[in-house]
C-alpha cells in the first residue's frame, strides 16, 4: 500500500473516490446536500435514521440525474450536518455519479458546544486558525468518520453566513476557511450573510486568490435588487446563483428572473465567473425541505435560460468548464494527501445508464 | 419494593451497595468526535476504562452513576458491557449536561418535547436499546445564570421527574433559586434533586448550600479530586484542603443527611484531556482518609456512600404534574 500520494501540478478534483481529472466531470451541481441531517436528530426517538432507506432514495436521485446527463455533485453541506462519506463512496460507486464532499462548519447556530463554548476559562468560541486547522486536515489527511478513521478527502470547503449579518464567530468560520483554501489549493464556497461584497472580502483579507472563492446565494432578493452578483463577478470570484427553483416566499427571486440575471452577466461578458446550482436536498432528517430534486435543473431551469437568450456553448460553461476550473486544485498549492490509498476503488466498475 | 433503573435493567434499591453518583464513563462536548486530537485506540481507552472500573469494585463499589448527558459520548451498549464485564451496577441518565452542550436539534424543542423525550428515555429505552435511564440530568451554562433554554430543560426534567419518579442531577446549583423556582412551580419536591458540584472551585457559595439543605435538597460534594496542587488542574479546581474543610463545616452544620460525595471523574475522557490521575477511586483512596484523619467515623462514610445514594435513586411513585398535557398521559 502506498502511504504518500503525491499529485503536485496535476489537474485533479477530489472525489470521494480519489483524485479524478478534471475534464472527466462532466456536468456539474456545485451546491447540493445529499445527506441533510439537523445537528443532533440523530439521538432523537422519533428520527428514523434507516440507512438502507436513505441509501435508497439518494440512489434514485443520483440515477436520475445521471440519465438527464448529469455527471458530479457536490455536497456542500460541510462536515457537521449529516455528511456520510461512506454512503457516499458507495453511491458513487453504485450510481456512476462523482461526489465530491465539503468540509467545513455553519451557520453559528449549527455549531455545537465544542467549538462555541470550549472547556476552558473563559469559553471563548474557536479562532480562525483552530477551525482552518480542523478544515485542512479534512483536505490534506481525509475526511473524519468519528472516532474511526480517516476517509477520502474533501474537495471543497464551506461555511454559512447567518442572514442578518455575519457574526463574529462566523467571520472566524470564514476566515479559517479561506486559510484552508489558501493551504490547501481547493476552493472555498460560502453562503453571504448580509452582504455579499463585504463577506468576500473577509475572505480575500486572508490571501487567497479571487478565482478560489466561491459566493453563493446571490439570488436572494436583497442580492439582486444590489446586484451583488456582479460586483462579486467583476471582483474575480465566482458567483454562484446557486437556488435554482426557490423564490419569494423563501427569499429568492424566481426562475424567470433568476434567467435573466444570468443573461444579464454573460451580456456584461461575466459569464466564466457564473455557477448555478439548485440547493436541493436528497434526504433531510430532523428538518422540513423543499420538494426539490437534482432533476429540476436540467429539466425545467435548462430550458428557461435558453428562452432568455443563453447559448449551448454557455450553458456548457455555466454546467462544466466554469465547475471544473474552480474545482480543479490548485497546482500552485502546496498539497498532499497521507495516509490513504485509492487504488483499490478501481476494482468496482460504476454502473452506467 | 424500590427500584432502580440501570443499564442491565432495573435492579432493587437493596443492590445498590456503595455507589458514586456523580462520575462518567467518557465525557466530551459535542463534535468533539470531529477533532482527532482526542481520538484514542479503543483497546487503551477499554483497557483503562476496565482497570477503573474493576478498581472500584476492589474498593467495594457496586453502584456507578454515569452523569453524561445526550450527545455528550452517552453511549449504551459501551456500557451494557463494561457493567456485564466488570459486575458493576451502571446507571445512565437522560437530560444535558447544560443548555449549551444541547445539540442543535434539542435547542429549539419545547418543554412539552424535552418532557416526552426524558419520560421516554426513562420509561421505554435510550437510542434504539431497552435500557433505561435511571435519573435526569440538567445543568447550568457557561457564565453562571442558567439560561432560556436551560430554564426549559429544568422545568421539562421537573415534570418527567414527577411522571416516572427518577431524581433530578444538576451540573453545578449556582443560582440555585432560580432552579428552585422551576422545581417549586412544577411541583416537585427538592429531595427529588441532587443540587451538583457545590464543591466546584468556581462557584462557592456556603449560604446557598445551607438553602438548599434547608429546603430539603442534596448537596453535591461531586468534584472532588479536581485539587488545583495537581499539574493540568481545570479552571473548576480548588485547593485539596480547602474542599476537606468546606465539606467538614457543612457535615458539622448538622446536613450529612443532605450530602453527597463524588469525584465527576472520566475513565476515559473524550473531548479534554481529562485530570491525569484522576478516578472515581480518588473518594476511597484520598478523599476518606482525609476525612478520617479529621475524625470522621465509618459510620459516616455508610451514610454518604450507601444510604444516600439509596434514597435518592430509588424510582418514586408517579404523580401527575400540574402541568400534564394529553400528549404526556399516553407515553
Amino acid at each position: 500500500m502506498q502511504d504518500n500520494v503525491q499529485e503536485k501540478g496535476s489537474s485533479v478534483v477530489r472525489t470521494v473516490l480519489g483524485p479524478v481529472p478534471a475534464q472527466d466531470l462532466g456536468v456539474v451541481l456545485i451546491h447540493e446536500t445529499l445527506l441533510s441531517v439537523f445537528p443532533g436528530a440523530e439521538y432523537a426517538p422519533e428520527i428514523n435514521m434507516d440507512k438502507s432507506e436513505i441509501f435508497e432514495l439518494l440512489k434514485r436521485q443520483l440515477t436520475e440525474f445521471r440519465r438527464l446527463g448529469g455527471k458530479t455533485i457536490v455536497d456542500a453541506s460541510g462536515m457537521f450536518h449529516g455528511r456520510d462519506v461512506e454512503l457516499y463512496r458507495t453511491l458513487s460507486r453504485t450510481t456512476g455519479v462523482h461526489i465530491i464532499a465539503s468540509t467545513g462548519l455553519g451557520p453559528e447556530p449549527m455549531l455545537s458546544g465544542y467549538f462555541t463554548t470550549p472547556q476552558k476559562n473563559p469559553p471563548s468560541p474557536w479562532s480562525a486558525e483552530q477551525f482552518s486547522g480542523l478544515f485542512t486536515k479534512e483536505v490534506i489527511e481525509g475526511i473524519v468518520i468519528p472516532r474511526v478513521e480517516r476517509s477520502s478527502s474533501a474537495g471543497l470547503v464551506t461555511s454559512i453566513a447567518t442572514r442578518s449579518g455575519i457574526t463574529k464567530v462566523e467571520t472566524g468560520l470564514f476566515r479559517g476557511s479561506a486559510q484552508t483554501a489558501l493551504a490547501t489549493g481547493v476552493p472555498v464556497s460560502i453562503q453571504y450573510g448580509a452582504d455579499a461584497t463585504g463577506d468576500l472580502e473577509i475572505l480575500l483579507g486572508e490571501g487567497v486568490a479571487e478565482n478560489r472563492i466561491i459566493i453563493g446565494g446571490l439570488d436572494r432578493i436583497d442580492a439582486v435588487r444590489r446586484k451583488e452578483a456582479f460586483a462579486v463577478a467583476k471582483r474575480g470570484a465566482y458567483v454562484a446563483i446557486d437556488h435554482v427553483g426557490w423564490s419569494s416566499s423563501e427569499g429568492f427571486v424566481n426562475d424567470g428572473e433568476r434567467a435573466k440575471l444570468v443573461a444579464e452577466l454573460f451580456a456584461d461578458g461575466l459569464g466564466e465567473r457564473v455557477l448555478i446550482s439548485s440547493n436541493a436536498i436528497g434526504v433531510a432528517k430532523g428538518h422540513e425541505t423543499k420538494e426539490l430534486g437534482y432533476d429540476y435543473l436540467l429539466t425545467k431551469f435548462v430550458p428557461m435560460i435558453q428562452d432568455a437568450g443563453v447559448t449551448r456553448e454557455q450553458i456548457r460553461l455555466l454546467l462544466e468548464e466554469n465547475p471544473a476550473r474552480v474545482l480543479t486544485i490548485d497546482a500552485s498549492a502546496d498539497q498532499k494527501v497521507t495516509g490513504w490509498n485509492f487504488d483499490w476503488d478501481k476494482l468496482y466498475q460504476p454502473v452506467i445508464y | 419494593m424500590g427500584k432502580v433503573n440501570t443499564v442491565l435493567g432495573p435492579i432493587p434499591t437493596e443492590d445498590l451497595g456503595i455507589t458514586a453518583m456523580h462520575e462518567h464513563i467518557g465525557f466530551g462536548l459535542p463534535g468533539c468526535d470531529l477533532d482527532t486530537q482526542w481520538w484514542k485506540k479503543p483497546e487503551e481507552a477499554f483497557e483503562v476504562t476496565l482497570q477503573k472500573l474493576r478498581r472500584f469494585r476492589e474498593h467495594g463499589g457496586k453502584t456507578f452513576v454515569d452523569c453524561t448527558g445526550i450527545g455528550n459520548g452517552r453511549d449504551i451498549e459501551y456500557f451494557q458491557v463494561l457493567s456485564r464485564r466488570t459486575g458493576v451496577n451502571i446507571v445512565a441518565v437522560t437530560g444535558f449536561v447544560a443548555a449549551d452542550s444541547a445539540l442543535p436539534y434539542f435547542r429549539k424543542q419545547s418543554v412539552e418535547y424535552l418532557t416526552d423525550l426524558f419520560v421516554r428515555e426513562v420509561t421505554v429505552g435510550i437510542d434504539g436499546t431497552d435500557a433505561k435511564a435511571g435519573a435526569i440530568k440538567v445543568g447550568v451554562s457557561r457564565g453562571g445564570k442558567l439560561n432560556e433554554l436551560d430554564k426549559r430543560i429544568y422545568r421539562a426534567a421537573a415534570r418527567a421527574s414527577l411522571i416516572t419518579g427518577a431524581p433530578i442531577i444538576t451540573h453545578l446549583c449556582v443560582d440555585a433559586q432560580t432552579s428552585i423556582d422551576i422545581f417549586n412551580e412544577e411541583g416537585l419536591p427538592l429531595n427529588r434533586v441532587l443540587f451538583g458540584h457545590a464543591d466546584d472551585g468556581g462557584y462557592l457559595d456556603e449560604n446557598r448550600d445551607k438553602l438548599i439543605a434547608e429546603l430539603g435538597g442534596w448537596v453535591g460534594f461531586d468534584t472532588i479530586g479536581y485539587d488545583s496542587e495537581v499539574e493540568g488542574a481545570p479552571y473548576w479546581s480548588r485547593p485539596r484542603q480547602d474542599r476537606v474543610e468546606h465539606f467538614l463545616r457543612f457535615i458539622e452544620k448538622g446536613y450529612l443527611d443532605r450530602a453527597v460525595i463524588s469525584a465527576d471523574a472520566n475513565c476515559c475522557a473524550l473531548g479534554w484531556p481529562g485530570l491525569k490521575g484522576h478516578s472515581v477511586n480518588y473518594l476511597f483512596e484520598e478523599f476518606l482518609p482525609d476525612l478520617m484523619k479529621a475524625g470522621v467515623g465509618e459510620e459516616v462514610f455508610e451514610q454518604l456512600l450507601v444510604h444516600t445514594p439509596a434514597k435518592i435513586l430509588t424510582m418514586q411513585e408517579p404523580v401527575k404534574p400540574k402541568s400534564l398535557s394529553l400528549k404526556q398521559l399516553q407515553v
